[in-house]
C-alpha cells in the first residue's frame, strides 16, 4: 500500500478542477463553433469556406441532418452538455467525471463517424466541421487525463 | 454559494449561447430593420436603399426597365441553393412577365470554395457575348449535378455552348477574355458594395429578401406588395 501523503489530496483536488475547468473552456469552443454552424444550416445558403473548400457540400449533404434536425444543432446539444457536467465536475460533483467520460466518448465516435463521411462519402472537408473534430479530441484527451489524475469519478 | 455558483455559470452560458443564435440568425438573414409587427413582411422596411457599386453594364435582365418590381439575383452556378432558386425564380418570371417583373442575374462565384463555379460563371458570362447569356444560365443551372463533381469542365460547358448554337471557338476564346473577366469582377465588387456574403442573395427593389423568404409561396405576397406599392 503506497502512503499517501494528507496535504497531497488538496492539490488533486485542485488539479481535476483545473483539468474540468479547462474541459469546460474547450467544449465552449465547440459550442460556439456548432451554433455557428446550426444558424448556417437553417438560415440554407451557400457559406464561405476561407481555409478548406467544401462548407456547403457537407452542410447541404443528407448527413448533415438527422430525421430533420440538424447535426450541429445535436453538436450544440452536446456541447452544452459537456460544459455543463464538465463545471459540475470542477466544483467537485460526485459521479459527473463518469458520466462526462461517457458523453465525451460517445461524440468522439460519432466524430470518427463524421470525418469518414467526409473523407470517403462527401469527399469533401469542412473547416467548422474539422474544427469541432479538433475539438472534440481535445475533449477526449482531456477528460481520460482527468479519469486517469482522479481514478474515481 | 459554491453548490449554486456552477448553475449559475450554466444557466449564464445557455442564455449566451441562445442570444449569439438569435444574433447570427438575425445577421444571416441580413435584414437590416426587421418588421416591428409579427407576420408583417420580412422584406425590410427601411425606406433608405444602398444603391452600391453599379455592377458589370449592361447587367444581364430579362422584362423591361420600367417593370415596377426588379429582382437582383447574386449567384454561383455550383451552389445547391442557387441550383434550387433557379426553377422558382424562372417560374416566377414567366407568371409576372416582363411589364410587371424584372429579372437580373449578378455573378458572385464562391471561390475557392466551389472549385467549378468561376469557369461556370466565365462560360455563361462568354455566352453573353454572343446574346445567350440566360440560355447557358439555364443550361448551367439544369445540369448542376452533371458537371458539379467532373474534374475537367471546359468540354462540358462547349458542349453545351454547342447545343445553344454558339460559335464554340468563338466562345472558348471569350472564356478566358478580360471582358469576361472584368464582368465578374465589377458584379463581385457590387456584391461586396451590397455586404453580400454568401448565395443566393436577392434583392428586391434594392431590399435583400431574406434566404427564408425566397420559396415561392413566400416571394411571390412580397413581390404583390411591392407591385401594390408601385402600380
Amino acid at each position: 500500500m503506497p502512503s499517501v501523503n494528507p496535504t497531497d489530496r488538496p492539490s488533486r483536488a485542485r488539479r481535476t478542477a483545473i483539468l474540468y475547468g479547462v474541459t469546460a473552456l474547450v467544449s465552449l469552443i465547440g459550442l460556439a463553433d456548432s451554433i455557428y454552424l446550426t444558424v448556417e444550416h437553417l438560415s440554407g445558403r451557400s457559406v464561405r469556406c476561407t481555409i478548406t473548400s467544401g462548407c456547403s457540400e457537407v452542410l447541404s449533404s443528407p448527413y448533415a441532418t438527422v430525421r430533420g434536425f440538424p447535426l450541429a444543432g445535436l453538436g450544440a446539444l452536446a456541447y452544452f452538455v459537456v460544459f455543463s457536467l464538465a463545471t459540475l465536475a470542477a466544483f467537485g460533483y460526485p459521479y459527473v467525471g463518469k458520466l462526462l467520460t461517457f458523453v465525451v466518448a460517445a461524440m468522439f465516435l460519432t466524430t470518427l463517424w463524421l470525418l469518414y463521411l467526409q473523407a470517403f462519402v462527401i469527399h469533401h472537408f469542412c473547416q467548422f466541421c474539422l474544427l469541432s473534430a479538433l475539438v472534440t479530441t481535445t475533449l477526449t484527451a482531456l477528460v481520460i487525463y482527468a479519469q486517469l489524475k482522479t481514478g474515481r469519478g | 454559494m459554491k453548490r449554486i455558483l456552477p448553475f449559475v455559470i450554466i444557466a449564464f452560458v445557455l442564455g449566451a449561447g441562445l442570444l449569439t443564435a438569435r444574433y447570427l440568425q438575425r445577421a444571416s438573414s441580413e435584414n437590416p430593420k426587421p418588421s416591428p409587427t409579427p407576420g408583417a413582411s420580412p422584406v425590410a422596411t427601411t425606406t433608405t436603399v444602398n444603391p452600391g457599386e453599379p455592377g458589370a453594364e449592361p447587367a444581364h435582365a430579362l422584362g423591361d426597365s420600367k417593370a415596377p418590381v426588379t429582382l437582383e439575383e447574386f449567384g454561383d452556378f455550383e451552389c445547391p441553393p442557387c441550383g434550387a432558386l433557379h426553377p422558382i425564380l424562372k417560374a416566377i418570371e414567366t407568371e409576372y412577365g416582363p411589364t410587371k417583373l424584372r429579372l437580373i442575374f449578378r455573378e458572385f462565384p464562391l471561390v475557392p470554395n466551389h472549385v467549378h463555379a468561376l469557369a461556370a460563371a466565365r462560360a455563361a458570362e462568354a455566352a453573353g457575348l454572343q446574346g445567350k447569356f440566360w440560355e447557358m444560365h439555364d443550361m448551367i443551372y439544369e445540369h448542376q449535378k452533371d458537371w458539379h463533381e467532373a474534374f475537367d469542365v471546359r468540354p462540358i460547358f462547349e458542349g453545351y455552348a454547342k447545343s445553344i448554337g454558339l460559335d464554340v471557338q468563338q466562345f472558348a476564346r471569350d472564356n478566358t477574355s478580360e471582358i469576361v473577366e472584368r464582368r465578374i469582377f465589377l458584379d463581385g465588387k457590387r456584391a461586396h458594395s451590397l455586404g453580400v456574403q454568401a448565395t443566393p442573395t436577392v434583392f428586391l427593389n434594392g431590399k435583400e429578401v431574406p434566404f427564408e423568404s425566397l420559396p415561392a409561396e413566400k416571394l411571390k405576397p412580397l413581390i404583390d406588395k411591392e407591385l401594390a406599392a408601385h402600380p
